[in-house]
């Protein structure tokens, strides 16, 4: 009998021959710890989603949308509320580059994140109790210099990490450009005025009818403050340095929405009404125009057409809609009438880009043609008053001087918004200001602690090709549209134009969205994995856990990933403490997962730490 | 599960293939697994009947190929089923993949063999080189001689195979034409005998959604060997079995069979042939004749070659001079150059202090009757290596040689 004497180990004893219990008992994959025969490990990484990584002041969208799909609205609203002080308005206003930016733009239509948002912020103002609190106080006193977006950005950030914040506003009333550049149908006064009581309840101070350089000096502000940040914008319109500026009739393109904003306008529009200008504020304006009784209004761009005009297309659509005319190619080059505006003298002119010297070329050679106007409206653009600043802290653009933590030299000052961006390339839009301030706030804390300042240096993984995604999960569907007020009605009214979605809209919205390259939980590995060695407490982004003693590296999950998180790592790339032939026929189970620690690691690590 | 129509002890005049089919309806089969090939396609035919008039109740599962056939018969198997298959010649080839993992999975599927000669080229005669080549894969096996013995095999090949001790797949072997297709008188029991024999089957661990196993996973190498260890150790556990289960179907019906070899005619026997299957029955006439003329020749037949009874076989062949293995297969480049069997004859001997010498004879090749002449030819072939105290040749190609 050859199997005389013959005896089975304990480890090597299974209940009857070729027969084991089933993997999902608990002991049963101890007996088979396959994970040796890997070459491939799946590892969850979550990558930036191109929405987040375009959003001025990196809103989590995925992370909100996400939320908005499961019906966890206030959870949304408080990741939103991380980057974003004021859902309600860039819900409204925003440029939304996120939506220029987004994956799905390329294979059907863009999520309509924006208003997402807005069904999110005006959720949040329905809100008894906002769920952001303040900090602990630290004792410091910060002053914030201005109430715009970045401002108020700034404002907020600082107050939730304890800051004792007191906002100094020039106007009457505050909100800066959200309050004066914003016209009423596009972002309703009562929007605004709860995002301010929401600073307030914050427990920020707000002194109105406070002006840097005549009500409080740079000294005043040095002696009575910790830190200071200045976000005073710009406050001064470009002139088109045309003869005949001055006449009557004559108004720049902010202050004259800033004074029907804070209800101070005493403008009297006469029927026929030029606007000299191509951008989003020279929009705002024209269309403000009609409402403000004119009959035909003419815009007057140096560009050539409508492509090149620095205005979002959208709003540029709305804008044609409501009857809007459009010159293009043009400059003024005089204001012409008897002490008030009768027309205005036009020569061909085109946008050179010139750099050094003046961007925009006319063409003086041909005869000027004449264009009868009663009332012009120039908005090409603003700049900053900064008498009150000392002088070293001025650049030649005629903006704050900063490093690039936003920091004026080693002072306790820093600055945010349009009075540093001006000129930086980045585009002087809401959501930007508000980037610009949270991370000023966050940097002045630093300082505050004594800490140094860094530059961010983690890399990102931005998901910009659809083919590292499955596609196969995500039939196309077309976007929700919101509802807007008919063109007829709307160009008489302050009116809002565009209409808010409802939950169903919101939530169907949201349901578009790829989450490219982050896990949104929707348990497709889990269910895939033949094995299986996928695990999970609960359908949660970031309490999967591969079973690495028992994962043989198939890739049917990396490959049947909707979202692109799970990427697939070579196992050699994890060779630290690593001694492969010694265990690559070790049945004990854990010597072969104990090599994961490394990786282990790198799957908590957040990937959106920006 | 199905129950067999109440039937007192009778007897019939039947083929080998219908006596099968006999046995597993006796045996109440579950599922029976179905491809056609001569000359093994009358079993199932005579099921298909059974089943159709309703006095079997199984599952009767016509496959695509024998390797389907086998496929269905280790699922079955699995989910608890007793099964019930077949085949011949190419067809136990085609199946080929899948009996490691029957006996390593250690399903008890029973599979009836009527020989067949393997190609080129198509030949329908019987040759046990089909299922011989299978030898190894961990299955039971032995050859009926005739219809009865057939039919009394089978039954307690589903006896020893379903012992929790054993759990092996069995393959029940006769010989195509001579056996299969030969109508003799078989006995075919009480049904109250069988029960008392063959009770129900239930194996251990089956698949069942209701408790999860996981049934021939993927393993690691360090693996392997235990559970070759203990498949090796079911086989030799088996035999214990197999003599207990002889010894009750004796007294439960009256038929005792040796489970190792029948000895025929070897009291004072210089020279024996040692041989399996259906030319027995030939063989003893022709010994019958040879003793009347004197002559000191017998018979020992093994019953089973797996597990091989190597002892037993020892002890048995020591007790002649000359032992003539009639093959009955190829084993083209074996040891003697012919058949297989030789050298599994040799080997028991080997440590026996009195070894016989041994010769090979390739006879019933292709399906060709062994007739009385050849044997008497042998048997002088056998004689005379005797009287020279050693043989002429290792091997013998009966009928092509003066």
């Amino acid at each position: 009998m050859s199997t005389k004497g013959t005896h089975i180990p304990d480890r090597l004893k299974i209940p009857f021959a070729g027969i084991t219990p089933a993997p999902t008992q608990e002991k049963g994959q101890d007996l088979f710890p396959t994970g040796n025969w890997r070459s491939i490990r799946p590892v969850y990484r979550d990558k930036l989603p191109p929405c987040n990584n375009a959003c001025g002041t990196n809103e989590k969208i995925q992370g909100y949308l996400d939320l908005v799909k499961r019906g966890k609205y206030v959870d949304a609203y408080a990741l939103i509320k991380e980057d974003m002080p004021f859902p309600s308005v860039t819900g409204r206003v925003c440029y939304h580059p996120c939506e220029q930016a987004c994956n799905r733009g390329k294979y059907d239509e863009a999520i309509s994140i924006r208003a997402v948002e807005r069904f999110l912020g005006d959720l949040g103002q329905a809100l008894k109790h906002d769920v952001v609190k303040a900090g602990k106080p630290n004792g410091k006193k910060v002053a914030v210099v201005g109430s715009g977006p970045a401002g108020h950005s700034a404002a907020y950030q600082l107050a939730r990490l304890g800051y004792k914040v007191t906002i100094l506003e020039k106007s009457p009333k505050a909100g800066g450009l959200n309050r004066g550049g914003i016209p009423d149908w596009v972002l309703p006064q009562d929007v605004l005025d709860r995002e301010i009581e929401r600073l307030v309840e914050l427990g920020i101070t707000i002194k109105t009818n406070v002006e840097v350089g005549k009500d409080v000096t740079w000294g005043d502000l040095k002696k009575n403050y910790d830190a200071v940040v200045l976000a005073v914008g710009l406050t001064e319109p470009n002139s088109v340095r045309a003869d005949g500026e001055d006449k009557e009739g004559v108004h720049y393109g902010l202050p004259f929405l800033r004074e029907i904003g804070m209800g101070a306008s005493k403008v009297k529009l006469g029927a026929r009404v030029a606007v000299i200008g191509g951008g989003n504020t020279a929009i705002d304006c024209a269309r403000e125009a009609l409402r403000q009784g004119a009959v035909e209004v003419t815009m007057i761009t140096v560009e050539a057409n409508a492509e090149e005009m620095p205005a979002s297309p959208e709003d540029l659509h709305d804008m044609l809609e409501e009857g809007v005319e459009l010159v293009h190619g043009r400059a003024v080059t005089a204001v012409l009438g008897n002490g008030k505006v009768e027309a205005l003298q036009l020569h061909p002119a085109r946008f050179s880009g010139a750099i050094n010297a003046s961007p925009i070329s006319v063409d003086r050679e041909v005869p000027a043609e004449r264009f009868h106007v009663e009332n012009v409206i120039i908005a090409i653009g603003q700049r900053a008053a900064l008498k009150w600043l000392p002088d070293e802290f001025k650049t030649d653009r005629g903006t704050i001087k900063i490093d690039r933590f936003g920091r004026l030299g080693d002072t306790n000052f820093f600055a945010a918004g349009d009075v540093v961006q001006l000129g930086s390339g980045q585009p002087l839009m809401v959501v930007n200001a508000v980037g610009d301030g949270k991370r000023v706030a966050f940097n002045l804390d630093r300082v505050m602690r004594g800490e140094s300042l860094e530059p961010r240096t983690i890399p990102i993984d931005v998901i910009f090709d659809l083919n590292r995604m499955n596609m196969t999960y995500f039939p196309h569907f077309p976007r929700v549209q919101q509802p807007m007020l008919a063109p007829a009605t709307r160009r008489k009214t302050q009116e809002e134009v565009i209409q808010a979605f409802t939950e169903e809209q919101a939530v169907e919205e949201a349901g578009r969205c790829f989450s490219c390259g982050t896990c949104n939980a929707c348990d497709n590995c889990y269910l895939v994995c033949p094995e299986p060695c996928i695990a999970r407490p609960e359908r949660s982004n970031g309490l999967y856990k591969i079973l690495i003693d028992y994962c043989k590296g198939c890739r049917v999950c990396i490959e049947e990933c909707p979202t692109g998180c799970l990427e697939g790592v070579p196992e050699l790339d994890f060779d630290t403490g690593v001694v492969r032939m010694d265990t690559a026929f070790a049945i004990s189970p854990g010597l072969h997962g104990r090599q994961a620690e490394e990786l282990r690691n790198l799957g908590q690590r957040p990937a959106k730490n920006i | 599960m199905a129950t067999v129509t109440a039937a007192k002890k009778r007897t019939v005049r039947i083929n080998g293939c219908v006596a099968s089919a006999q046995a597993a309806k006796y045996a109440d089969v579950d599922v029976i697994a179905a491809y056609p090939i001569r000359p093994y396609t009358a079993t199932m035919m005579a099921l298909a009947q059974m089943v159709a008039n309703g006095e079997l109740d199984a599952e009767y599962i016509v496959a695509d190929s024998e390797h389907s056939q086998l496929s269905i018969a280790h699922g079955a198997s699995s989910s608890g089923a007793r099964v019930f298959t077949g085949s011949s010649g190419v067809g136990v080839q085609f199946a080929y993949e899948l009996y490691s993992p029957i006996s390593g999975s250690r399903m008890p599927v029973q599979m009836m063999i009527a020989d067949r000669t393997l190609d080129p080229p198509g030949d329908f005669g019987s040759e046990h080189t089909d299922a011989l080549s299978t030898r190894d894969m961990g299955w039971l096996m032995g050859w009926a001689c005739d219809a009865q013995e057939a039919f009394d095999n089978h039954l307690m090949a589903f006896r020893i195979g379903e012992d929790r001790r054993v759990l092996l797949p069995q393959m029940v072997c006769q010989d195509g034409f001579f056996v299969s297709h030969i109508t003799s008188d078989v006995e075919l029991p009480d049904s109250g005998q069988v029960k008392e024999f063959l009770p129900p089957y239930k194996h251990p661990y089956p698949l069942d959604p209701r408790h999860p196993v996981s049934h021939g996973p993927q393993i690691m190498p360090e693996q392997g060997p235990p559970l070759q260890l203990e498949r090796a150790r079911a086989m030799e556990d088996s035999m214990a079995v197999i003599e207990e289960v002889h010894d009750e179907f004796a007294k439960i019906f009256g038929r005792r069979y040796d489970p190792w070899v029948e000895e025929f005619m070897t009291d004072g026997a210089d020279v024996v042939f040692f041989m399996q299957g259906g030319h027995a029955v030939t063989a003893r006439f022709a010994i019958q004749h040879m003793r009347e003329k004197g002559l000191k020749v017998g018979l020992v037949r093994l019953r089973t070659i797996r597990p091989y009874p190597t002892d037993r076989v020892k002890d048995v062949l020591s007790k002649f001079k000359v032992v003539g293995v009639i093959e009955t297969n190829m084993g083209l480049g074996s040891p003697s150059s012919g058949g297989v069997l030789y050298a599994d004859a040799c080997a028991a001997l080997y440590e026996s202090d009195k070894r016989p010498l041994v010769v090979s004879f390739m006879a019933g090749m292709g399906g060709e009757a062994i007739v009385l002449k050849e044997f008497y030819w042998m048997t002088e072939k056998m004689l005379e290596a005797q009287k020279r105290g050693k043989i002429e040749k290792r091997t013998h190609w009966v009928g092509f040689e003066e």
